[in-house]
């Protein structure tokens, strides 16, 4: 229309010229901005506060946004290298999930995964790795990975819509923590029409967004391409992974947990042979994840069940992220894949064995990188042992208890037993852990301690180098022990021996690791056997010397000294441990002559004495025993010895781990030693006094002071001087050091300074700093002279410096707020975490605080049910997940319970639900109940519709605040919306307090005013007692009280109502009675479930569903049932009025005789008629005749019915006689027919050879 | 499935094992109790113990046998509210308040005990000690008085202690006002060696108030510049049981067992080690330090049932003085990551 038509010339502006708009405008160009109208602009301070109350809103607003965009600050616990993010993909089937991580994983690692199977771990980038699971269909499964879920990738099939599966898995993250949930819409190519497609995206999209939060990442995948998806939305796809943050979920950072990659099986296959049901010892791969893990803990296997933890350790990472490089990307060997179930990574190197995977398509290049071939053939080899070896190691016992004997030590004693060990005996069993029992001969014992000490140097950096005799003599020992004592460390030993003849340095690493690993009782590894037994023969020595220089001035105290010989050993122990720490230390460093003189001696002398003597010493040397046999040479001196310790105990520190920790595996050798035999057979049982007094000492948390210091003595008072006020402080500290950096910033100060000190308390210590500083400052004046020009500009400089920052933290801390400072303690804190353990080991760091996040750990569980491995299948996931302190009890649960809106039934008390709460899944009965306003909790037969409700259980006590959920069933996918319930975990009473109410029902049976006597509403008079002044009520709402029981009828009682009961009223108690919560708690044991059947798992039936399932019906209670009421006719007697009365009463009043004339109501109104004789008559005719008329026609009828009878029945003969005529013409004329047919064959068979 | 339990043997630390077991929840069993001995079995005092415990928890399983030889403790949910128990009299109050220290600040309800029994004798800590000294420590944890409070912050205790005053804490009862001041005397003897600032608190009952047995002791407590204490403590001996104390020979004796205290050094007293490792325990799982002195062997044991019951292992580092200094002995810097203990029976609503 506009185009069409001639634009129109606006009109254009014109100025004004005249009038007052013109000349206001003249006269403000004339003199410039006027004073008046821009005043806001020029001094705009002046107008910024308008309206207070404005002002303090804007203000109010400004500080509330402020405050909400502040957390908690949280010590940040995140280890410096994290675990694998795990990356959980769900969706319903046939959605594309197996592809998508086949794309992804190709994606970044440039390999091709034929089967996903289990999780796969890859270097995504230089500081990420990523752990993809598939999450298969079932319910367990998704309850399982939601709860280790980093990042859950969600496939949604954008050609069918939402399905129900998306949704429960929703449900289920909201219950256990949110993870990330990044939405993938599939199969968006089956969309023709553009703008369908378009329509889809966008309310699946609002759809998710409900559910998950407003703009939650929904990422479209838009078609495949030869069976994969597009190459580039796959790297998009990847590059948001890479970046994605996450945020802490509570349960996962307050508990450690393991997603199994690998499973082993290291059960004895002989165990398994003779009982294929017996329990298993498997042991299971997979980073650790959440926070540190203790060792020998309790774990749970969601599916399998609670569990002790008999051992971990950890291993190399598999899949370690690459080196700190400056580079972008990463290389090709970097990309880096794992995934072991899936048979990919294919070498892997346990504890004490060495796994390979052998897959068909798969060569991986990576593993064998790292490792040469040669090696890991060198290994396989020596893992193989000859039946002679195995014979020589095996063992005989001949008592329970006894160690047992080897064949050399047999032979050794002349063939004392008849016939040796027997085959069958005690054979050695064959796995490969038995497998590397000793070989306990003479020479390879001594290769075998060498090896051994040589490990043992390298563990530790202090005892590197002892004196090359004492080495001897210890290795000696060592091997006593081990040979007699330990073994479990044994078995370990030749293998190990083995393993250093054979493999490079970095294979001895990892068996030294091991080893370590493997002493359970010892646990410290700085402290091997060899130590220990140094320990000790110094420990003998200490104590005797303290003995004897105590003996001296305290013999009086005689009995009461052995008494608390306990207390004194502990007060020895520092001393003696002291002296061998020291000891290890000279080596080291030979400063003292004498203390290397001592260690010297030692191991001369240990080396003199022959091995029964050392044993001897071994024994007694717990008990400060003095009849030591032969060895007594050594107690020369013993008195300058115990004072040369009690000076070095002065000055040195006793290694106090070892004293804390490290004794605790020899008190636990004590009892073992005391087990010991002689020559091999025979136990010396002892009465072992020193233990037993300390079993039963006096449970005193006092600390009795130290004998040795005499605080008489004036050096002794002297040695706490600095710990006063009054005396010298620490350097920076020294009160004169302080007095006199006040003197140089305030120097001008100082007369008035002091004028004010000298009136306080501590004026002579003032004086003392002063005279102190006086001095100094002399001191100083002089040396200034000397200074010259530069220190004295550098001194003012840090003056100033120093005046600076002192003005700093006098005005900057007003600004900080509370929550800075709260912030930057958590930092400190933090950095304080990270910087304690930084320089220690491993191994010893794992014993202070436990695994760390991020490391790869081999768990060792032994007594898992067998079907856990028969039934194994890695598409499952294994789930390790820590308990805490007290979370491996049972208990009561009091929760918080919801019906969930979308299950479509409410549930019923004492109805089994399975719930899943913390890592476990488990099946309970819940009685649900609701809090009354007086708080009584007062049980629920249902739970209710839209409204929150109690639930108490029997089940594993969770921290409180822990959320749950609750299905029916895991088995199938019969309901449409399988979560039925979620909530939380509120309290962990063990007290519960549910009730029900109960009313009692009883009868008057005598009324007397206000008090009546009841009978029927209980039995005896004890019942009534208990219920003495209980309020009564009658149905009526005649309220009273129980007052006392009656005699006679038992259970009667007397009561006081405050109105008059009538006999017809019911009177009734109102009670409440404590419902008792069932004890069921029954773990979900779906992954011992049968592959293939691992999501039909039920457990305990509903009553509805057995009586369905066993077609029982309920027996109705025969008062409920209706019947036809039947109601008896109520009879009035006549009214009889006496005739005096009769005649007493008005005429209105009288009883009359006749009725009252009621109307008829019009339907009986009906016309009578009466006929005239004639048309009786006529009548009287019709009707004989009509009668006649019948009788005939009946007559005729029956007649009619029989002759057609019989019509019927010649019409039948006459039909059979048809047929059977039929019949035979048929059949004459078939028989024709056939021997025409036979006569043209016979005809034509006969002309075929005629014409030959 | 209930967590296993862990086996002890003899009555020695039965305090220990108790309160570790409820704290942990793991079960424990306590055989061979003075099995050897004339008088087998558990002693009075610790069968009230048990009584007490079982009063603050709820759902505790106390199997004891008929010798009571052997004991199974199976730890219920610490419930706390208000609980009167009467002490027996074989142990002092201090033997049972030592444990209650430890077990309070992780009780359901606020726990309000009340304690009859003997207040001092020698073998456990008096109420006085416990008063001065454990408290402050449980001040540095964050647990203050009223209310339930689980450990909030580990604390970090490093920097050594200076003793700025001493107080000395009396109290005699059924004697001779006079002793008082005989005590004090000997006992300023010493210290003014050391300190001028001794503050003096006397006790002196008479009458009804003073209880049943005559006797008297002292409490000293050294407080440092950084707000920490130490202390010692002596009392006179039951009357009839061994040789009379003179008042001058306990002054003296507790004057030196303060030094004695002093040049053990450390944040905590030696009494009182067990309670802040406990605290350090199931604080948070971060790094905390604390400084002490050497270690009792009540420390020391106490430690290796936390290694059983937590898995806990601290990290013992030991400082040594420097040549010059005249600070007493050795210190030792304790180090522990904490448990991440959480207070399973606080109820949420």
């Amino acid at each position: 229309m506009e185009g069409k038509e001639p634009k129109k010339e606006q009109k254009r502006h014109q100025q004004k010229h005249s009038g007052p708009k013109a000349e206001r405008k003249k006269s403000r160009k004339q003199l410039g901005t006027p004073a008046g109208d821009d005043e806001r602009k020029r001094n705009p301070k002046a107008f910024a506060v308008q309206s207070a109350v404005r002002m303090a809103k804007t203000f109010h607003r400004a500080q509330d946004l402020k405050a909400k965009k502040h957390h908690i600050p949280l010590v940040d616990r995140t280890p410096l290298e994290p675990p694998p993010i795990v990356v959980v993909v769900v969706g319903p089937p046939k959605v594309g999930k197996s592809t998508l991580i086949r794309c992804l994983i190709k994606n970044f690692t440039r390999q091709k995964l034929a089967d996903i199977c289990g999780p796969v771990t890859i270097v995504s980038g230089k500081k990420r790795r990523l752990t993809f699971i598939e999450c298969s269909n079932d319910i367990n499964t998704m309850i399982d990975l939601a709860k280790v879920a980093d990042l859950v990738l969600m496939l949604i099939d954008a050609s069918f819509g939402f399905e129900m599966e998306t949704f429960e898995f929703l449900n289920i993250c909201q219950v256990h923590g949110f993870p990330r949930i990044m939405g993938v819409l599939t199969h968006l190519d089956s969309f023709r029409n553009n703008k369908a497609l378009r329509k889809t995206k966008k309310r699946l999209k609002h759809r998710f967004w409900t559910e998950v939060y407003q703009g939650a990442k929904l990422f479209y995948l838009s078609g495949m391409v030869y069976g994969e998806y597009q190459t580039q939305e796959v790297k998009n796809l990847g590059r948001f992974i890479s970046v994605m943050k996450f945020r802490p979920l509570v349960w996962q950072q307050s508990h450690p947990y393991v997603v199994a990659d690998r499973m082993e099986d290291l059960t004895d296959p002989e165990m398994v042979r003779v009982d294929p049901k017996c329990d298993r010892t498997v042991s299971l791969y997979g980073y650790l994840r959440g926070t540190y893990l203790k060792n020998k803990g309790q774990v749970h296997i969601p599916g399998v069940g609670d569990f002790a933890v008999a051992d971990i350790s950890f291993l190399p990472d598999p899949c370690a992220l690459p080196e700190a490089q400056k580079k972008r990307a990463l290389n090709e060997k970097e990309r880096l894949l794992y995934a072991p179930m899936a048979g990919v990574g294919g070498v892997v190197y346990d504890k004490d064995a060495v796994y390979i995977d052998l897959p068909g398509g798969h060569v991986n290049q990576e593993q064998e990188e790292v490792r040469p071939t040669t090696e890991l053939v060198q290994s396989l080899i020596s893992t193989h042992t000859t039946l002679d070896a195995k014979m020589a190691a095996s063992k005989v016992s001949l008592f329970t208890g006894a160690a047992a004997l080897t064949p050399g030590e047999v032979e050794e004693e002349e063939n004392e037993l008849t016939s040796g060990p027997q085959e069958s005996r005690v054979w050695d069993p064959e796995t490969q852990r038995e497998r590397r029992k000793a070989v306990f001969t003479e020479e390879e014992d001594d290769d075998d301690s060498e090896g051994r000490s040589e490990e043992e140097g390298d563990e530790e950096g202090e005892s590197e180098e002892e004196g090359e005799e004492d080495e001897e003599g210890n290795k000696r020992e060592e091997e006593e022990e081990t040979v007699l004592k330990n073994k479990a460390k044994d078995k370990t030993e030749p293998k190990e021996k083995q393993g250093i003849k054979t493999i490079p340095p970095a294979k001895r690493q990892k068996m030294e690791e091991r080893k370590l690993g493997k002493e359970p009782v010892v646990e410290v590894p700085a402290f091997a056997d060899s130590e220990d037994e140094l320990e000790m023969s110094e420990e003998e020595e200490g104590g005797k010397g303290e003995q004897e220089s105590e003996g001296e001035e305290s013999d009086s105290e005689g009995e009461e000294d052995e008494e608390d010989s306990a207390v004194e050993k502990g007060d020895l122990k520092p001393i003696d441990s002291g002296h061998c720490s020291e000891e290890e230390d000279a080596s080291d460093s030979i400063e003292d002559d004498c203390e290397t003189n001592v260690s010297g001696k030692e191991g001369k002398k240990s080396n003199a004495t022959s091995k029964m003597e050392e044993e001897d010493e071994e024994m007694e040397g717990g008990e400060l025993c003095y009849e030591s046999a032969g060895s007594l040479r050594w107690k020369e001196g013993l008195q300058q010895k115990a004072s040369e310790a009690f000076l070095r105990q002065q000055r040195s520190a006793p290694n106090l781990r070892k004293l804390v920790y490290g004794t605790v595996a020899e008190d636990d050798g004590d009892g073992g030693e005391d087990e010991e035999e002689l020559g091999g057979l025979f136990r010396v049982s002892r009465p072992e006094k020193g233990k037993k007094h300390r079993a039963d000492g006096v449970d005193c948390s006092r600390f009795d002071p130290d004998a040795a210091r005499n605080w008489d003595l004036e050096e002794m008072l002297d040695s706490i001087r600095d710990c006063f006020v009054t005396g010298k402080w620490e350097d920076d500290q020294d009160a004169a050091t302080l007095l006199k950096e006040d003197e140089e910033l305030y120097g001008e100060f100082e007369d008035l300074e002091t004028g004010e000190v000298h009136k306080g308390k501590a004026a002579k210590q003032k004086d003392q700093a002063k005279e102190e500083s006086d001095d100094d400052e002399e001191e100083e004046e002089e040396k200034l002279m000397n200074v010259d020009d530069e220190t004295q500009k550098n001194k003012r400089l840090e003056k100033k410096r120093r005046l600076k920052e002192r003005f700093d933290t006098e005005y900057d801390d007003g600004d900080a707020t509370y929550f800075d400072d709260l912030k930057e303690e958590m930092q400190k804190q933090a950095e304080l975490n990270r910087a304690e353990f930084e320089d220690v080991d491993d191994e010893t760091r794992v014993q202070y605080e436990g695994f760390r996040p991020g490391m790869y750990v081999r768990v060792e569980i032994p007594s898992l049910p067998c079907e856990f491995v028969t039934n194994f299948d890695p598409h499952y996931p294994i789930i390790l997940g820590a308990l805490g302190a007290s979370e491996g009890n049972v208990g009561y649960l009091q929760m918080r319970l919801k019906k969930h809106r979308w299950h479509s039934r409410i549930l019923k008390t004492r109805d089994p639900l399975i719930l899943s709460l913390g890592w476990r899944r488990f099946q309970t009965i819940p009685l649900y109940h609701i809090e009354d306003h007086n708080g009584r909790h007062r049980l629920l037969k249902y739970t209710p519709q839209h409204m929150h409700c109690g639930a108490t259980i029997w089940g594993p006590i969770t921290p409180q605040g822990t959320g749950f959920l609750a299905v029916q069933s895991v088995a199938g996918t019969k309901t449409s919306f399988r979560i039925a319930a979620t909530g939380v975990v509120l309290d962990l009473d063990k007290s519960v307090t549910i009730v029900k109410k109960l009313k009692l029902i009883g009868y008057p049976y005598k009324i007397y005013k206000n008090t009546s006597f009841i009978k029927g509403m209980f039995n005896t008079v004890l019942e009534v007692a208990k219920f003495e002044g209980g309020s009564i009520r009658t149905v009526s709402g005649v309220r009273g009280q129980i007052k006392k029981a009656l005699s006679t009828p038992a259970g009667a009682y007397r009561a006081t109502f405050e109105d008059r009961l009538l006999m017809s009223d019911i009177v009734f108690l109102r009670s409440w009675y404590p419902v008792s919560v069932p004890q069921l708690y029954n773990p979900v044991t779906s992954l011992l479930m049968p592959a293939g059947q691992k999501d039909s798992w039920s457990g305990m039936r509903t009553v509805g569903q057995l009586k369905h399932d066993l077609g029982v019906r309920n027996k109705p209670n025969t008062d409920s049932l209706y019947k036809p009421v039947v109601r008896a006719q109520r009879h009035f007697n006549k009214l009889h009025i006496p005739r005096e009365l009769q005649k007493a009463l008005p005429f209105k009043s009288k009883p009359k005789q006749d009725q009252p004339k009621g109307k008829m109501p019009k339907d009986l109104q009906r016309p009578a008629v009466i006929r005239e004789p004639h048309e009786r008559k006529v009548a009287a005719l019709l009707n004989a005749l009509s009668a006649v008329h019948n009788y005939k026609s009946k007559k005729a009828h029956t007649a009619q019915h029989a002759k057609h009878k019989d019509f019927l029945r010649q019409r039948s003969k006459a039909e059979e006689d048809k047929l059977k005529r039929q019949k035979e013409a048929k059949k004459k004329l078939y028989r024709m027919m056939g021997q025409k047919e036979k006569k043209s064959q016979r005809s034509s068979l006969k002309g075929a050879p005629l014409d030959d | 499935m209930a967590s296993q339990g862990l086996t002890y043997d003899g009555c020695n630390f039965f305090r220990q094992r108790l309160v570790l077991s409820t704290l942990s929840g793991k079960r424990v069993k306590i055989r061979n109790i003075r099995s050897k001995d004339d008088n087998p079995g558990l002693r009075d005092f610790e069968a009230s113990f048990i009584r007490l415990l079982d009063k603050i928890t709820n759902g505790t399983r106390i199997e004891i046998n008929q010798t009571g030889t052997v004991l199974f403790y199976q730890p219920g949910l610490l419930y706390g509210g208000v609980v009167e128990h009467e002490c027996n009299t074989q142990r002092s109050v201090g033997y049972y308040l030592e444990a209650l220290l430890m077990l309070a600040p992780f009780m359901k309800n606020p726990l309000k005990a009340v304690l009859k029994g003997v207040t001092n004798d020698p073998t456990d800590p008096s109420v006085d000690q416990l008063k001065y000294t454990s408290i402050p420590v449980m001040k540095r944890f964050g647990i203050d008085g009223e209310g339930v409070l689980t450990p909030a912050k580990c604390m970090e205790v490093r920097s050594f202690c200076l003793c700025l005053r001493t107080c000395i804490f009396l109290y005699s009862v059924r004697v001779s006002p006079q002793m008082a001041n005989r005590i004090v005397d000997s006992a300023r003897s010493i210290l003014n060696k050391f300190i001028p600032d001794i503050y003096i608190y006397t006790d002196h009952m008479k009458g009804d108030k003073s209880g049943k047995s005559p006797g008297f002791g002292l409490t000293l407590v050294a407080e440092t510049l950084n707000g920490t204490f130490l202390s010692a403590e002596q009392v006179s001996t039951p009357q009839g049981q061994g040789d009379p104390v003179l008042p001058e020979d306990l002054g003296r004796n507790c004057a030196k067992l303060l030094l004695e205290e002093i040049y053990r050094g450390g944040c905590i007293d030696s009494a009182n080690q067990s309670l802040a490792l406990v605290y350090m325990t199931l604080g948070q799982q971060d790094v905390s330090k604390v400084l002490l002195g050497h270690l009792s062997p009540y420390t020391i044991e106490f430690l290796r049932h936390m290694r059983d019951f937590f898995q806990m292992m601290f990290k013992i580092e030991t400082q040594k003085p420097a040549e010059d200094e005249r600070k007493g002995g050795d210190k030792v810097l304790m180090t522990c990551v904490g448990a991440g203990y959480t207070n399973i029976s606080k109820s949420i609503k």
